[in-house]
C-alpha cells in the first residue's frame, strides 16, 4: 500500500476554506467598524496603551472645560478688581480735592457722601459673585464677605469669608490659583486696607471740616492700598494668562494624543482592502481545487471497465 | 503425474486465495466511510513446499487472512496531541468569551465593559471639574452619575464572568457522563479482546477500541498502557486508573464550595483533570483559573477606587457643612460608594449608595485652624481627583491598573491562540500520517483488484494448460480419447 497519501485530502482542503473565510470575516469586521483591534487578543499591547490614551486623552479633554469654566470667574474677577482700581482713583481724586483747603463745609460733606458711595461700589463689587457663588469669599462662597457697620465713626467693614486659597490641578499636576480671598485684597494688614481708608475719609469729610494732616495721611493710606489691590490683581491676571497656556497647550497635546490613537485603532483601509482582496482570490482557487479533484472522474474505479 | 496434480492443487489454491483476497478489497471499499475503520491488507503465505523423490518442488498460496494496518505509536501520539488541541480549543473559545466583554473602546460613548478604562476617567475628571466650581449643583451631578456609571460597568462586567464561569461549571459536570460511557465501552472491548484475539490485532474490535480512545482524547487527558493478553489499561495523564481490564472506573461529579469537583471513587481529581487536558481540562482552566484571574483583578480595582474614594470623601466637608465620621464619631459615614469590606467579590458589589449630590464632599475637614472651611473649598476635590494619578491600586495607577488588565487578558488569549493553532496543525499533520498509513484508499483498492483479477486471470489460464498438458498425459500413445 502506498504511504505519504492522506485520502481524505479534500477535508483538509475543505477546512483551508474554513480558515479563509474566518480570515475574510475579520477583515470585513475591520472595514465595516474602521477599527483595527475589535478584540484584545489580535493586540495586546495596543489595547493597553488604548486605555492610557484614551485617559490622557480624556483628562486633557476635561482640564479644557474646566479651564473654560474657571477662566470665566477669573475674568469677572479681574474686570471686578478693574472697576475697584477707577472706583478707588476717583475717592483719591476727591478725597484729594478736599484736602485742599478751599471747599465750604456744604461742598467737603458732599465729598464725604461721595467717598462713602464709592465705599458701597467697592463693597458692592467686592461682594461680586459668580454663578451664585461669592469670588472674594476664601472657601466660605455661599456668605456675603463683605459688610459694613455704621455704629461707629468710622464705620467698619468687616470680613466674614476665609483666608481659603482654591486651586485648579493641571493634568500634568501643575496648579493654578483660582481665587485671592477677599480680606487679602480688601482688608489686609497695615496700611493696605482699602475699607479702612474709605471708612476714615468718610468719617474725615463728614463733619464739613477738614483735619487736613488726619485726612492726607489717611488719603496716602488709600493710595497705598490702591497699589495694594493692583498688585494682587496680578495675581489673578497671572493665573488667566497661565490657564490660557496650560489650556492651548493642553488642546494641543490632546490634538497629538486623538492622532496617536487614531492611528494605534483605526483600520488601514487601502491595507485591509487588499488583504480581503487577496484572500477572495485564494477562495476562489480553493474551490476550483475542490471542485476539479472532488469531481467523480478523478477516481480510478471510474476509468475500470 | 504427481507434479502435474501437486500444479493443478497449487492453481486451485491461488483461485481460493486470489477470491479471498478481493473479499478484503472488497470490505475495504464497503467500509471507506465508516469512522475509525482501519484498512486491511490480505496476508500471503508460501505453502510447504513437496518433495517428491528427493526433490522439492512449490506447493503453491494461502491467503491467512486479513491484517488491520495500524501503527499504534502513531495512534498514541495522535491522541495526545488530540488532548491538548481540545484542552486549547475549549479554553479558547471560554477566553473569547471573556475578552468580548472587553471589548477596546474606540471612544466612542456605548456603556460596556470595555470602557471601565474610560470610566474611571470620567469619573476622576468629574472631581477635576468640581475644583473649578465646587458648589455648583450640575457637576456634583455629574460626579454621582460617572460614578453610577463606572460601578454599573464593573459590577455588570462580574456578574458576566460568574454567568460565563457557572455555564464553564455545567459544560464540565456534563462531560462526566460521556467518558463513563467510553470508559464502560472500552472496558467491554478488552474483554472481547482479549478473549478472541490476545496474541495478535483484533481488528475491527481493535478499531472501536481505537475509536473510543480518540473520542476520549477528546474529553479528557488519558495514558494508555498496552497489558497482556492485548488488553489496554487507561490512566489519566496524572495517573488515575479508568479502565483496567474489563472494569472501568466511573467519574462522578460533586460540589465543593459552589463549584463542580470531579472523582473517582473518593480520591478528587479535579485539579488533576483541569491541567491533563482535553475539552474538560480546557473548560476547567478557564473555570479556575482564567476567569477568576480577570475576576480577582476587577475586584482589587473595585476594592481600591471605592475603598480609597471613600475615604477621603468621608474625611471633608460637605456642602451642607456636614462631615463624615472620620472627624465626627456621631456622624454617618459619608461614602459615595458601597463600601467593601473585603478585596473579594468588591467587583460584583460595587455601586452607588449616595443619592443627595451635596453630600460630597468637595471641601476640606474641619481642622482646629479652620474649623469651617465653607463650601468654596475645592481642597478635597483636589484629593478626590488626584486619586487618578495615585497608585491606589495593587501599587498602580488605576487607569494603568486597568490598562494592564487588558494587555495581560489579551496575551492570554493571543497566547492561547497561539498555542491552538500550533496544536491543531500538528493534530492535522498526525492525522494525515495516520490517513495514510490506515484509512481506505480507493484508488489503491481499485488497483489492487485490478491486480487481484490479473492474477486469478492468470491462474484460470495456467488451470486451463494444466488441463491441456493433462488430457495429453492422459492419451499418451492413444488416439484422442481424451481432450
Amino acid at each position: 500500500m502506498a504511504m505519504g497519501v492522506d485520502p481524505s485530502y479534500l477535508s483538509n482542503l475543505s477546512s483551508s476554506l474554513d480558515r479563509v473565510q474566518a480570515n475574510q470575516q475579520q477583515l470585513t469586521a475591520e472595514l465595516s467598524s474602521g477599527v483595527s483591534i475589535n478584540s484584545l487578543s489580535q493586540n495586546p499591547v495596543a489595547s493597553g496603551e488604548n486605555v492610557l490614551l484614551l485617559n490622557q486623552i480624556q483628562q486633557d479633554d476635561s482640564f479644557t472645560e474646566s479651564s473654560t469654566m474657571v477662566q470665566g470667574k477669573l475674568q469677572v474677577a479681574d474686570s471686578a478688581l478693574g472697576s475697584v482700581v477707577s472706583q478707588l482713583t476717583q475717592a483719591i481724586s476727591l478725597a484729594t480735592s478736599a484736602n485742599n483747603g478751599t471747599m465750604n463745609p456744604s461742598d467737603v460733606k458732599s465729598i464725604s457722601n461721595q467717598i462713602a458711595g464709592v465705599l458701597d461700589e467697592v463693597q458692592t463689587l467686592a461682594n461680586s459673585s459668580y454663578q451664585g457663588q461669592y469670588i472674594f469669599a476664601g472657601g466660605q462662597t455661599s456668605a456675603t464677605p463683605f459688610t459694613t457697620s455704621s455704629a461707629t465713626s468710622p464705620g467698619v467693614t468687616a470680613y466674614n469669608g476665609d483666608e481659603d486659597v482654591n486651586y485648579l490641578e493641571m493634568p500634568n499636576g501643575q496648579k493654578i490659583q483660582l481665587n485671592v480671598p477677599g480680606n487679602q485684597i480688601f482688608s489686609a494688614g497695615g496700611s493696605n486696607n482699602v475699607f479702612a481708608a474709605l471708612n476714615s475719609l468718610v468719617a474725615d469729610y463728614s463733619s464739613g471740616t477738614v483735619d487736613t494732616p488726619q485726612a492726607v495721611s489717611d488719603t496716602q493710606a488709600l493710595s497705598t492700598a490702591l497699589n495694594y489691590v493692583s498688585q494682587q490683581r496680578v495675581t489673578i491676571d497671572n493665573s488667566i494668562t497661565q490657564l490660557t497656556a496650560a489650556s492651548n497647550a493642553t488642546s494641543t497635546e490632546q490634538t497629538q494624543l486623538t492622532s496617536a490613537q487614531t492611528n494605534l485603532m483605526q483600520a488601514d483601509v487601502a491595507q485591509v482592502s487588499t488583504q480581503l482582496s487577496l484572500s477572495e482570490t485564494q477562495q476562489t482557487a480553493l474551490e476550483d481545487v475542490i471542485a476539479e479533484l472532488g469531481s467523480a472522474s478523478n477516481d480510478l474505479f471510474s476509468k475500470l471497465q | 503425474m504427481g507434479t502435474i496434480s501437486s500444479a493443478f492443487s497449487s492453481m486451485s489454491q491461488a483461485l481460493d486465495a486470489d477470491q479471498s483476497a478481493l473479499n478484503i478489497v472488497a470490505n475495504n471499499v464497503a467500509n471507506a466511510n465508516t469512522p475509525g475503520y482501519t484498512e486491511e491488507t490480505p496476508n500471503w503465505q508460501e505453502n510447504q513446499p513437496l518433495v517428491i523423490d528427493g526433490v522439492s518442488y512449490g506447493a503453491g498460496v494461502a491467503e491467512t487472512g486479513p491484517t488491520s494496518i495500524r501503527d499504534s505509536v502513531l495512534n498514541q501520539r495522535l491522541d495526545q496531541q488530540q488532548q491538548l488541541a481540545s484542552a486549547s480549543t475549549a479554553r479558547l473559545a471560554a477566553l473569547n468569551t471573556v475578552q468580548a466583554l472587553f471589548t477596546p473602546d474606540s471612544g466612542s460613548s456605548a456603556s460596556t465593559a470595555g470602557d471601565i478604562g474610560s470610566d474611571l476617567t470620567s469619573f476622576f475628571n468629574s472631581f477635576s471639574s468640581l475644583e473649578a466650581n465646587p458648589a455648583d449643583s450640575s457637576l456634583r451631578e455629574e460626579v454621582l452619575s460617572s460614578a453610577g456609571i463606572l460601578a454599573g460597568d464593573i459590577s455588570n462586567a462580574a456578574a458576566s464572568l460568574d454567568t460565563q464561569q457557572s455555564a464553564l461549571d455545567q459544560e464540565a459536570a456534563g462531560v462526566a457522563s460521556q467518558v463513563n460511557a467510553l470508559t464502560g465501552s472500552l472496558a467491554q472491548l478488552n474483554q472481547q479482546i482479549e478473549s478472541t484475539s490476545p496474541d495478535a490485532d483484533a481488528g475491527t474490535l481493535q478499531d472501536q477500541r481505537q475509536q473510543d480512545l480518540s473520542q476520549l482524547s477528546q474529553l479528557i487527558g488519558v495514558n494508555q498502557v498496552t497489558t497482556q493478553d492485548n488488553g489496554l489499561s487507561i490512566t489519566t495523564t496524572s495517573g488515575q486508573l479508568l479502565v483496567s481490564g474489563n472494569e472501568n472506573f466511573q467519574l462522578t461529579t460533586g460540589s465543593v464550595g459552589g463549584a463542580t469537583h470531579f472523582f473517582v471513587g473518593t480520591t478528587d481529581i479535579t485539579s488533576q483533570l483541569a491541567s491533563g487536558g482535553g475539552q474538560l481540562g480546557g473548560y476547567l482552566t478557564a473555570r479556575d483559573v482564567d476567569i477568576p484571574s480577570v475576576l480577582g483583578s476587577l475586584d482589587q480595582l473595585a476594592y481600591g477606587v471605592s475603598t480609597q474614594v471613600n475615604d477621603l470623601n468621608n474625611t471633608g466637608t460637605d456642602l451642607d457643612g456636614n462631615t463624615g465620621n472620620a472627624s465626627n464619631p456621631d456622624a454617618s459615614p459619608l461614602y459615595i460608594f458601597n463600601q467593601p469590606t473585603q478585596v473579594a467579590g468588591s467587583a460584583a458589589a460595587m455601586s452607588v449608595v449616595m443619592t443627595d449630590p451635596n453630600q460630597i464632599a468637595a471641601a476640606a475637614g474641619p481642622t482646629a485652624n479652620d474649623p469651617n472651611p465653607g463650601t468654596g473649598d475645592n481642597s478635597n476635590a483636589v484629593a478626590i481627583a488626584k486619586l487618578a494619578s495615585t497608585a491606589i491600586v495593587n501599587g498602580q495607577l488605576p487607569s494603568e491598573f486597568y490598562s494592564n488588565l487588558v494587555t495581560t487578558l489579551g496575551s492570554t488569549v493571543s497566547a492561547v491562540q497561539t498555542e491552538n493553532t500550533a496544536q491543531n496543525a500538528s493534530v492535522t499533520q498526525l492525522q494525515t500520517q495516520n490517513n495514510s498509513l490506515s484509512e481506505v484508499n480507493l484508488n489503491d483498492e481499485a488497483s489492487a483488484m485490478t491486480m487481484l483479477e490479473r492474477s486469478y486471470q492468470a491462474a484460470s489460464q495456467v488451470f486451463t494448460m494444466l488441463n491441456t498438458i493433462m488430457a495429453s498425459a492422459l492419451n499418451l500413445g492413444e488416439q484422442a480419447t481424451v481432450s
